[in-house]
């Protein structure tokens, strides 16, 4: 006979003010089975959850009841306190008359009646539970980092550091990301190259990291633990344990710097074999074969060219290189795919985000985006640190800064602020002005968003000891216009402070675009289960709580593609990320809610619905032979370790043979049955 | 036709090929044609081929009492071959356990109460493109005159037979189709004989026979009368073949295949999908395709 304890939670007034919990308690002592029905100001602070381990021991309840907030909230509270107080902790369920109740309604009578039906439920449904053991599953001590920017590289050498190997998967042929790009960072003004590149180093030379670049996740299968990764290495046509990076190649190639380099932007150029820049790492080679002579000749059955080869002491290149898949088992996966900058051009890929076509942001030479005139004005880009405009080589003497170009604009579809803008535009006007001592810096700003150590003081100083001309308000439309023989961007914008429109002819415009996540993002978090929003930047499983964790267990973020940030926050998540995988692997075995799919196998017709149907690949037809081998039938079987318990086979299931322990139809329908008199 | 199918099955059962055939034969109580099973090469005979072979014997495949009678030969007309490649789709046949016999059909005759000829065409017959049966390993009648078939009917497929029922009941408003289908369902006196007529319905213990907890009310109310039908009509979607057994079956003439219809109908016009058109075609409902329309996600 069931003895079920229903302890209803005031939350303070949260619950309180809109449901009468003295009534609800009352209602629900009346209804069979139920022990007892209390309620208690704060259920989940010590003395209520003593309150429910003390009526559990004494009255020996057989299932409880906890009608408060949301299970996300407190399950695992009220789960433990029943552990503690001796009887299983599956054995309780959650009512939530808060979120679902008291802060959704104002009318206080029908919200008691409906927090009396909901609790109604939730006893039916526990006078259906079973006692359930969680799940041990053995874990793989490797972690498996996707992406090797700043934040992949931090991530990748704390968990190393931590004695746990590390497969670092890059896409391009070398680690560093964006921040190797960059020039000078704020608010510091150090050398982004030369904080960056000694990590790179200790990236590529670390015993415990397998570095993998040039490489990309193909497919992920397996679970939390147990993750079995497939990664196409692509084909480099160069074997870097061969290569000892001499640069007799890259050096030798006929098409040496014809060939404009992304890694600058395209504002530089490179070879078609090539390292995208001096301190890359590994300082290995790629043959990139859209533009090598031989590569495209092999196409035709010839072989020109092959200069290189030539070239090269130790056969380390190999025009028939080909891409490869290699398997990894990894327990966890962190996710570092960092940003790109919005395309600020006209046309996008986004259907629902606009460009701004009133820039004239490639179609006009000298207007350019945030990231190439961080090459512009970097010590190792293409101008060597010349601050030099792409269309004829001058050096600028004013230059107009636009921020928000594409941040917080409704009208283009990217509503949120990119957040970093702000201060590297502050960043950008004052390392002009360090070259350019005669020369003008404008900036047309919405806001100026400084928050942070240090960080307002660095933008009082672009503008009050680097003279930086800030006006707050946005430009319309850039000209090209011919002042004197001389080419010039004519900004129409406006200074809302003063009320006045304000035209600048600059001999350069820089934009401050948007950020956005990757490109392939929203694929990879296909492959590993991790939602994203409408912009493709990956969700976090709580905005405050769990920041670094993601709803797919054991698969974490940090960095730009969980959100716009700047190095500091990036490096700090980078590490938080790295710190909670470790704490993850430094089990000896995970465990896992027990609430998984079941196949009653004696009434299964094998049909295979379920197998189909399932995201995990977790159910499989299996035989059932009797002692002597004899074949007696087919039937679906559920594989516990990846089974997450989605409940789609139980969805698709025709005879309705799978079920979901914990959330059986039995439970389920015997909740709807207790609102409804028509059964 | 008749003879050129017994004198087949007489040799595939001396030569063993086979160990029973699934035929149709006159069983039935006024001589009505139903499912006969032969094991003994003498017994062809009893079977017969005619327009009046309602039944889709591909249900009898699963069945485990023609099972243990060894490898089965079954005939077949196109639609039930339809059938026979969903079943070895969702692997409960293997196709090579099966030999199996098609015959060019010309379409078959519905019945009246009495169980008597009418003289019309069953709906499925009106709109059919497929007179010889695909994926078979015999082909029985002739080819061509069932290409002629095909060709006649194709002009006119989507507008005759049940499609013209169809289009009615599509033009009629939500209200009109609900009392339609309640009147309809309302003569349900849960026999079940659509699930037993129906090849697809192959489960072990159906779900409607479950009671914990009860899904489906097992006496004939309204209510259990309208989640048995739409159900079974839910279970079929992306699967039925359209073979109208269900429909033959009803003894309450309930227009099950209409119902079914409306379902596939639906598969192929958002999908292109039409079940049982070849061997090792993934099924429809839990295949995701990233092209998949989705303008009915709202």
């Amino acid at each position: 006979m069931a003895k079920i304890g229903v302890f209803t939670c005031w939350c303070g007034e949260n619950i309180a003010r809109n449901v009468d919990v003295d009534k609800v308690s009352e209602a629900i002592a009346k209804l069979p089975g139920v022990g007892c029905s209390m309620n208690y100001k704060y259920m989940c602070s010590e003395p209520g959850q003593s309150l429910i381990a003390t009526k559990i021991r004494e009255l020996g309840l057989t299932g409880v009841v906890v009608a408060s907030c949301s299970p996300h909230m407190h399950l695992k509270t009220f789960r433990k306190t029943c552990e503690l107080a001796g009887i299983n902790p599956y054995l309780i369920e959650m009512a939530n008359i808060r979120e679902q109740c008291s802060w959704v309604h104002s009318d206080k009578e029908v919200a008691t009646a409906k927090a009396i039906e909901l609790i109604g439920m939730a006893v039916e449904k526990v006078r259906r539970n079973h006692a359930l053991q969680p799940i041990r599953v053995p874990v793989t001590k490797r972690a498996l980092v996707i992406g090797a920017g700043v934040a992949g590289i931090q991530a990748a050498l704390d968990v190393a550091s931590g004695g746990v190997e590390v497969v670092l998967v890059e896409r391009e042929p070398s680690v560093g990301g964006k921040m190797a790009g960059l020039s000078e960072t704020f608010p510091t003004l150090d050398c982004s190259q030369c904080i960056l590149t000694p990590r790179m180093v200790e990236v590529g030379q670390h015993p415990n990291i397998k570095l993998m670049t040039y490489s990309e996740v193909e497919k992920v299968d397996g679970y939390v633990g147990n993750f079995k990764v497939t990664i196409r290495q692509k084909a480099r046509y160069v074997d870097i344990a061969k290569c000892t990076g001499c640069g007799s190649c890259w050096n030798a190639c006929p098409k040496k710097n014809k060939i404009p380099n992304s890694f600058d932007y395209n504002l530089g150029n490179r070879g078609a074999i090539y390292i995208p820049f001096p301190q890359a790492v590994p300082a290995r080679p790629t043959i990139d074969p859209d533009n090598c002579m031989r590569l495209q000749s092999m196409k035709n059955g010839k072989e020109l060219c092959g200069i290189c080869a030539k070239k090269c002491q130790t056969n380390a290149i190999n025009f028939h290189d080909e891409e490869k898949f290699v398997e990894v088992e990894v327990g966890a996966i962190i996710v570092a795919t960092g940003y790109q900058l919005y395309s600020i051009k006209k046309e996008q890929e986004n259907p629902r985000i606009k460009g701004y076509a009133e820039y004239g942001y490639g179609k006009y030479p000298d207007v350019v985006d945030s990231l190439q005139f961080e090459r512009i004005i970097s010590a190792s880009g293409p101008t060597g640190g010349e601050p030099k405009r792409p269309s004829d080589g001058k050096t600028p003497k004013s230059v107009v800064f636009i921020q928000c170009v594409g941040s917080r604009d409704n009208a283009k579809g990217i509503t949120y602020c990119s957040k970093i803008c702000c201060m590297y535009t502050a960043k950008h006007t004052m390392l002009f002005k360090h070259k350019v001592h005669d020369g003008t810096a404008s900036v047309f700003y919405m806001d100026i968003r400084s928050g942070g150590k240090m960080y307002d003081e660095f933008v009082r100083r672009a503008i009050e000891q680097d003279g930086a001309k800030y006006y707050r308000g946005r430009v319309s439309k850039i000209e090209q216009v011919m002042v004197d023989g001389e080419r010039k961007y004519r900004c129409y914008g406006a200074d809302t402070l003063k009320g006045t429109p304000v035209v600048v002819d600059a001999d350069m415009v820089v934009l401050a675009g948007a950020i956005m996540p990757s490109s392939g993002v929203t694929q990879l978090a296909q492959k590993l289960s991790v939602g994203y929003n409408e912009y493709g930047f990956l969700s976090e499983s709580h905005p405050k709580l769990r920041p670094v964790e993601t709803n797919a267990a054991g698969v974490f973020v940090c960095g730009a593609c969980q959100g716009p940030k700047d190095i500091p926050e990036t490096v700090a998540q980078a590490s938080a990320a790295a710190g909670k995988a470790l704490i993850m692997l430094s089990q000896p075995e995970l465990t896992r809610e027990p609430e998984i799919a079941t196949i009653d196998e004696k009434l299964c017709a094998a049909c295979g619905a379920c197998v189909k149907a399932c995201p995990y690949q977790a159910i499989s037809i299996e035989e059932i032979r009797d002692r002597k081998g004899n074949f007696i039938k087919k039937t679906s079987r559920v594989n516990p370790g990846l089974c997450m318990g989605c409940g789609t086979c139980v969805a698709v299931c025709p005879s309705k043979s799978a079920d979901l322990i914990g959330f059986t139809d039995d439970q389920v329908y015997a909740q709807i049955e207790s609102l409804a008199d028509v059964f | 036709m008749e003879t050129e199918l017994r004198n087949a099955i007489r040799k595939l059962l001396e030569e063993k090929t086979v160990d029973v055939a699934i035929g149709y034969g006159r069983v039935g109580v006024n001589g009505a044609v139903g499912a006969t099973f032969v094991t003994n090469p003498d017994d062809v005979d009893r079977l017969v081929w005619n327009n009046e072979c309602r039944q889709n014997l591909a249900t009898h495949l699963t069945r485990a009492e023609i099972k243990k009678l060894g490898k089965p030969a079954i005939v077949v007309k196109a639609c039930d071959a339809r059938a026979v490649v969903v079943l070895c789709n969702e692997a409960q046949i293997k196709r090579e356990d099966v030999y199996v016999i098609g015959v060019v059909c010309d379409g078959i005759e519905t019945a009246d109460a009495a169980g008597n000829k009418t003289g019309a065409l069953m709906g499925k017959c009106l709109s059919c493109v497929e007179h010889a049966a695909k994926n078979v390993d015999l082909l029985i009648g002739d080819e061509a005159a069932a290409k002629a078939l095909d060709e006649k009917n194709a002009p006119n497929a989507k507008s005759v037979g049940h499609y013209e029922k169809l289009a009615k009941l599509r033009a009629m408003s939500q209200k009109e189709r609900f009392e339609y289908w309640r009147e309809q369902f309302s003569k349900c006196i849960r026999c079940h004989a659509c699930r037993q007529n129906c090849p697809l319905c192959y489960c072990n213990r159906c779900v409607a026979d479950k009671n914990r907890p009860t899904r489906i009310d097992t006496s004939s109310s309204l209510k259990g009368n309208f989640a048995w039908n739409i159900l079974r009509a839910f279970h079929l979607a992306g699967r039925c073949v359209g073979c109208g057994a269900c429909a033959a079956a009803c003894p309450a003439g309930i227009e099950l295949d209409l119902l079914n219809l409306t379902l596939a109908n639906a598969a192929e016009d958002q999908f292109g999908y039409v079940s049982g058109k070849e061997l090792g075609e993934l099924p429809l409902i839990g295949t995701y395709s990233p092209t998949d329309k989705e303008e009915f996600i709202r």
